[in-house]
């Protein structure tokens, strides 16, 4: 409504439309090709060479995909990183989510100064608060040594670090921020006469919430998913720090695949399968929000 | 009331938890061990080691120089982007859009090794061009989103009324989208900085033999043995980047007061 108001006195104006619409696709272009030539079509170019054996002379090849699907390590690796990340985004969401409420609808003044202080780690390296939480999580650490503190352990040793646990705090620390945001921005827009609504009707708090709150911030539930979820698909780094000898994911045999066996192809056809995971949980997640509606 | 309390009780641990290790991490940074031991004693021995570290240094720079070009870059194309997709089509928006969040949807892994295959493809070597574009790649969605918010919001009737009163279209665009658009600009801006900065994995797969960014000089000084002087320069990069902050959030307070009158 409002945009067709806009409109109008523009298009009033008829002998500079063609021009208009010329420098309005030319305004478009460089954001679009940027995109398109190497956000696109490099993935084109992934997929070719995954059907390349590896070697000075290349032939097209199944063997790469065939290698992935034969052997149970890929695979089961493959199931632990969507496990992992499934976890973390799941964390993500309960943890975020009491707090994007709170600064949302709970607080009165101060909304920025919050946000701001969510947002603030970001500018550590994730790699630095990888390593920190190194620091924290190690026997005989930070942590250890609070909790022994406060009688909450016994005298055994935390055991956390180099486990599958220790990745999965540091990937909550890292990732659970942009979930608080994605939800507030949804919680936000809600108006509070909806609520008061709801209230008046004679919904108790928690009908208040089950049926307006929840359903009208999924949409930053699921962008904040998709916001944790997708990285922590790819990532290598933190598995290699703080996940021990055990830490492998995916991510960490892409990496090996590129930088130290030189199996470029067999590296891009493992990315390839990970891509259509990640474009598939996507897709599963738009089908469950639809039927949802 | 108890809700109010519990409440901030719970916004109390969620910052514990954000900000523990980054406490570490400062604290560490002046405690004298080599191997971020305690018991703590006070020292400044890293900050000045860091001082002479060259290749940290260089790193440093690198990052900061690959992050300003890739922020204005961004912001300029992202900007252009949102003042064209502003009168197109519905269909049209909605193509644009999913074209920008592409790279959001794709681990930044999977972006990092296609590019270097492009590169193997034409031939050439790992380069800083390359590396920029990756790093644009990656920060435009952010600065696009920040700019789209900023534009949903933004009153169009004052534009409409700028055309009206005889303006053409640049000087609506000088005299008042740009300055409407401003701290939108400036919130992009420093959040492709941030993206970049921050960027390990792409730079990992793209900068050229011999150079490294900070997040690449972190990441093998983890693998290999970690020294204390990349606390010492995180600390320093995490308490500039709040001076900025602030100066910033000073500089667009005036600037939005002007606005209102």
């Amino acid at each position: 409504m409002n945009e067709r108001q806009g409109n109008l006195p523009f298009l009033l104006n008829c002998s500079r439309v063609g021009d208009v619409v010329k420098n309005r696709i030319f305004l478009m272009s460089p954001a679009i090709f940027i995109m398109l030539a190497f956000g696109v079509v490099p993935l084109f170019i992934m997929l070719y060479y995954s059907f390349l054996s590896d070697g000075p002379s290349p032939t097209f090849t199944l063997q790469n995909y065939a290698n992935f699907f034969q052997k149970a390590f890929y695979l089961k690796l493959t199931w632990k990183t969507i496990q992992m990340s499934l976890i973390v985004t799941l964390i993500s969401i309960v943890i975020a989510y009491p707090a994007a409420y709170i600064i949302a609808k709970v607080i009165q003044r101060g909304q920025n100064l919050l946000l701001l202080f969510i947002i603030i780690p970001f500018w550590t390296s994730q790699l630095v608060r990888a390593y920190s939480w190194m620091n924290l999580l190690q026997d005989g650490g930070i942590l250890e040594m609070f909790l022994r503190k406060l009688h909450l352990i016994g005298d055994g040793s935390l055991g956390i670090l180099f486990t599958q646990t220790a990745v999965i705090i540091s990937l909550v620390h890292i990732f659970f921020p942009y979930m608080v945001l994605t939800i507030y921005m949804s919680l936000d827009k809600i108006q509070p006469s909806l609520l008061e609504a709801s209230k008046s009707l004679g919904a108790t708090p928690f009908e208040t919430f089950r049926r307006i709150v929840l359903p009208l911030s999924k949409p930053g539930i699921v962008t904040g998913s998709i916001l944790v979820f997708v990285p922590c698909l790819g990532v290598f780094a933190e598995p290699r720090i703080l996940g021990g000898p055990n830490g492998s994911v995916i991510g960490t045999v892409i990496e090996d695949q590129f930088f130290e066996i030189n199996g470029w192809s067999f590296g891009a056809a493992i990315a390839f399968i990970l891509l259509v995971m990640v474009f598939l949980s996507i897709w599963i997640t738009s089908r469950l929000i639809k039927r949802g509606d | 009331m108890f809700k109010r309390i519990s409440s901030w009780l719970y916004i109390l641990l969620i910052f514990l938890f954000l900000y523990t290790p980054i406490a570490v991490l400062v604290l560490m940074s002046f405690n004298e061990s080599p191997y971020n031991s305690l018991p703590f004693t006070f020292s400044t021995k890293w900050y000045s080691e860091m001082a002479h570290n060259q290749r940290l240094i260089d790193s440093t720079l690198n990052s900061v120089y690959i992050a300003s070009i890739t922020a204005v870059i961004s912001v300029v194309v992202a900007t252009a982007l949102m003042l064209g997709a502003a009168k197109a089509s519905p269909k049209v928006k909605s193509w644009v859009d999913s074209v920008i969040i592409l790279p959001l949807t794709v681990p930044w892994l999977i972006l990092g090794l296609s590019l270097l295959l492009v590169l193997k493809t034409l031939g050439l070597d790992r380069n800083f061009v390359m590396l920029l574009i990756g790093h644009v790649v990656v920060s435009l969605p952010y600065a696009v989103m920040v700019l789209k918010a900023r534009m949903d919001g933004m009153d169009h009737q004052i534009e409409e009324a700028s055309y009206s009163l005889g303006a053409n279209e640049w000087t609506t665009f000088i005299r008042i989208t740009l300055p409407m658009l401003f701290p939108a600009i400036i919130a992009g801006a420093f959040l492709a900085f941030m993206i970049s900065f921050d960027n390990f994995i792409l730079s990992y797969f793209l900068i050229p033999i011999g150079s490294s960014t900070l997040p690449i000089e972190i990441y093998s000084s983890v693998k290999f043995g970690f020294t204390p002087e990349i606390n010492a320069v995180s600390t320093l990069i995490l308490t500039g980047t709040l001076l900025l902050l602030f100066v910033i959030v000073l500089l667009m307070r005036s600037s939005l007061k002007s606005m209102m009158k």
